[in-house]
């Protein structure tokens, strides 16, 4: 144990403390240097040390906001899963990015890329579904006519897809048109996009020539080119359905797409303009019934890529803001409280011994939270707890300590010679005490449901930051403030004699 | 120099009892006032631990078979994440009265169970998509008042088959880490691979002894008393993984000593050897325990409305893990010995 007692440990100890205490308190050494004021919001917090940002990564459930997981279904043939997911996920961060989350995380996940996890903070859950799942694809049809159809924008006739999507656009912005009077989206097509636009629109016209404003025959609905978002081929197959199509037909319903499930009909119509002339160069302009919001919504939709795969909510937890803030709080109280019931309980019963535990305690503390800034550790409520149960768990090296130190003492020992056989004789069961604990952590933390894996995280990290504590500092502390005379008492000690030197 | 010839049982009875009540402020300065004779032999305390062990099996069994019996024909209360299923916690503003919010939920046909708590309502529904959910939040408020969601869960059947999947494959790989643990640290103990045996099916009784403790109680909390902290979770699992491996060193920890003093004092039979050392270890493992029990408490009493269940299911298996390190792994030891000696 000479090892523990030399110098350069005792450097590497300070060390550590110093730095947990900058990590620690890198909020405050931030301000202090910035000459901001000490409390309150500042703005360039969290601090970045030239790119490394420290501060404590809250989970949802203290943050506040929404976690999805996604299941991807209708892969794309011909194409690797891997690639599709990565693409998917791209997709939802361009849409989510919309939303202005700090740090939004959106992760692959699955045993098959089938599946992607979102956690958004500060957004519910309403919100963010419709965001990430609502705005798919702008589809362009024309009419084919059709006896049986009874019902929708055209009836008689049903619509046919004609190959435009919205991956055929490469920009869309929502404007005021030109009369001043509505909004309206204007759509930027892609060469080929451009192309097809132009054929089609050409096929409008010719279908009945003249003006459709002043000649009624002009208007007919071959001329029309519907706009729809995320209209299927199994949509068509079920136009001859009145009531089907009715549905479908209603104005695009953003919520009711996004929590569609197999037997939901949503209404997926957006606009059915007549074409008056052919157009070419690739621009065109969807106008309807917009208003800013909405406008600037579709083309925010259009512009963010249509999802190369259908996604189902698996599941869906939303957090409340206040209900996270009231749980950091309750937390905070709850680890306080903690940590003071454990100094007071050390100190009283072990004396001297027990105030250095209580340091070592502190320094502990003070060195996993730092760990948990620099890693960084996502800390949830269930990881709070996972830290806290540590707080209480890491006084058992100490205690291991302290008994064989009071045993040493009876045996005759001077003081010295007892703290070093104490920490020499206490140290298997310390190493076991801690193993038994590590173990059902590792596993809890690669094969426990997500929830649990906070908790196992923490509580790992702080049985492994315990046993250095309690082998090294607690040690150091007890070896240099018992060289003191004064404090060879036996009532400062808790033994009920000390051998003479 | 002998560990055993050095402590004298005055002194260290003074520890067990002062150490035995859970008091915050125990006393041990009354043990050290009186100036202790070096004690030439190792006596067997008078808190004979072995000679009461009945009693001590009997509060045991006493709490574990109403568990049993309540798992066995009423099984368990499941939360959201098991059972699947859509959760939300909310508060009203007029605090309407828990019938009128049943009512309430009743009325609306969809299967929605009410649970209260310290503050509002946790309202549980089958699972409900977000078009659902709009509509469930626009009836409610249009009933109760204004409300305010703190949280909303959805559980698909597909994640809660995972999360069970999951949880029950870490309960088995845990088992078997520890039961390769216990392997190992008894692998070698005087008396061959039978005493090995009984060393390792001690505290594998144990073990199984916190679990049922555990569970049981809260089959118990859950069904019979209908609490919403009786549900049984992945944090619920959590626990018990957490409990089993604190216990289980408890165990290993006063197994440890029993094997050090056979070698040392041969003269001792093993019941005394047993009670010696259950007598030396006590204190360490009580303390031990006592504190994450404070801390324990402290998240149970202040912590949030979502994190009690697991205190109070780490609390609780924490104190019988002591409790059956103590009072029952080594009496049973010595049971087992009696009934096929060794030597």
């Amino acid at each position: 144990m000479q090892l523990v007692l030399s110098w350069p440990i005792r450097l590497l100890v300070v060390g550590i403390l110093v730095f947990s205490l900058f990590v620690d308190g890198a909020g405050y050494v931030y301000r202090i240097a910035n000459h901001y004021p000490l409390t309150g919001n500042v703005p360039g917090l969290p601090p970045n040390f030239g790119g490394w940002q420290l501060f404590f990564h809250r989970g949802l459930d203290l943050a506040g906001g929404t976690h999805i997981d996604y299941q991807l279904t209708n892969f794309p043939a011909g194409q690797s899963r891997a690639d599709v997911q990565q693409k998917t996920i791209q997709v939802i961060n361009r849409r989510v990015n919309t939303l202005n989350v700090s740090e939004p995380e959106i992760r692959g996940a699955g045993s098959n890329y089938d599946r992607i996890t979102v956690d958004l903070a500060g957004v519910n859950a309403d919100q963010a579904q419709k965001t990430i799942g609502a705005v798919s694809k702008l589809v362009y049809t024309s009419w084919v006519p059709d006896d049986k159809v009874t019902n929708g924008p055209e009836p008689g006739f049903k619509p046919k897809l004609t190959g435009l999507t919205g991956d055929s656009i490469q920009s869309a912005t929502a404007t005021i048109n030109s009369d001043g009077t509505s909004w309206v989206v204007n759509i930027q097509f892609t060469q080929a996009g451009g192309n097809l636009f132009d054929q089609l629109t050409r096929a409008n016209v010719a279908a009945c020539p003249g003006d459709p404003a002043s000649v009624a025959t002009a208007n007919c609905a071959q001329r029309h080119l519907a706009i729809w978002l995320d209209l299927t081929q199994k949509d068509i197959d079920n136009w001859e359905n009145a009531d089907y199509v009715g549905k479908v037909s209603g104005p695009y319903d953003p919520g009711c797409l996004a929590a569609q499930t197999a037997n939901t009909v949503c209404g997926k119509f957006l606009t059915d303009p007549v074409t008056i002339e052919e157009i070419s160069g690739g621009n065109a302009q969807i106008s309807g019934s917009f208003t800013q919001q909405s406008a600037s919504d579709l083309a925010t939709g259009i512009n963010a890529g249509s999802l190369p795969v259908d996604l189902v909510a698996l599941d869906v937890t939303q957090v409340s803001a206040t209900l996270g803030a009231e749980s950091v709080k309750l937390s905070l109280a709850a680890g306080l409280l903690g940590l003071a019931i454990v100094v007071l309980f050390m100190i009283i019963y072990y004396r001297v011994p027990g105030l250095l535990a209580s340091l070592a305690l502190l320094f502990y503390a003070g060195a996993v939270l730092a760990v948990f800034k620099v890693v960084p550790v996502t800390l949830t409520l269930a990881g709070i707890t996972g830290f806290i149960l540590s707080v209480g768990m890491a006084v058992d090296a100490n205690v291991l300590i302290f008994e064989r130190f009071k045993e040493e003492v009876r045996a005759g020992r001077t003081i010295t010679a007892a703290v070093d056989a104490a920490v020499r004789r206490a140290w298997p069961a310390i190493r076991d005490s801690n193993t038994s604990t590590l173990i059902t952590c590792v596993i809890l933390g690669f094969v426990g449901p997500s929830a649990v894996k906070g908790f196992a995280i923490t509580l790992g990290i702080g049985v492994v930051a315990s046993l250095i504590s309690s082998i090294i500092v607690t040690h150091n502390l007890l070896a240099i403030v018992l060289t003191a005379g004064g404090l060879r008492r036996p009532g400062l000690l808790g033994v009920d004699r000390v051998r003479a030197v | 120099m002998s560990e055993l010839s050095d402590v004298s049982s005055e002194e260290q009875q003074a520890d067990i009892v002062a150490d035995g009540e859970p008091e915050p402020e125990p006393e041990p300065a009354a043990a050290q006032k009186t100036a202790p004779p070096p004690a030439a032999e190792p006596r067997v305390r008078r808190l004979n631990i072995i000679g009461l062990r009945n009693v001590f099996f009997a509060i045991s069994l006493l709490i574990i078979i109403p568990g049993i019996v309540s798992m066995a024909t009423k099984h368990f209360a499941l939360g959201i994440d098991f059972a699947g299923g859509t959760e939300l916690t909310v508060t009203f503003a007029d605090q309407p009265s828990l019938q009128r919010v049943e009512g309430v939920v009743d009325a609306e046909g969809l299967n929605g169970q009410v649970i209260q708590t310290k503050d509002g309502y946790i309202l549980r529904y089958p699972v409900l998509n977000q078009a659902e959910l709009t509509n469930v939040e626009g009836y409610l408020t249009s009933n109760l008042g204004e409300m305010s969601v703190q949280q909303q869960l959805s559980v698909g059947g597909t994640i809660a088959g995972e999360t069970i999947f999951y949880s029950l494959l870490a309960v088995v790989l845990a088992s078997v880490a520890i039961l390769l643990l216990l392997a190992i640290r008894f692998r070698n103990v005087p008396g061959g691979w039978r005493a090995g045996f009984q060393f390792g099916g001690s505290a594998l009784a144990a073990l199984l002894h916190d679990v049922f403790i555990l569970t049981g109680i809260f089959s118990i909390l859950g069904k019979v008393f209908d609490l919403h902290i009786g549900e049984i979770d992945a944090f619920f699992v959590t626990a018990v993984l957490t409990v089993v491996g604190f216990s289980v060193h408890d165990t290993i920890v006063v197994f440890d000593r029993i094997r050090e003093n056979l070698r040392v004092s041969q003269r001792l039979s093993f019941e005394q050897v047993v009670n010696l050392s259950i007598m030396q270890t006590a204190a360490r493992s009580i303390i031990t325990s006592f504190t994450v029990v404070l801390v324990l408490a402290a998240i149970f009493i202040s912590g949030g409305e979502t994190i009690k269940g697991l205190a109070l299911a780490l609390l609780i298996g924490i104190i019988s893990g002591t409790y059956s390190s103590i009072f029952n792994a080594a009496p049973l030891l010595v049971v087992w010995r009696r009934l096929q000696p060794i030597r």
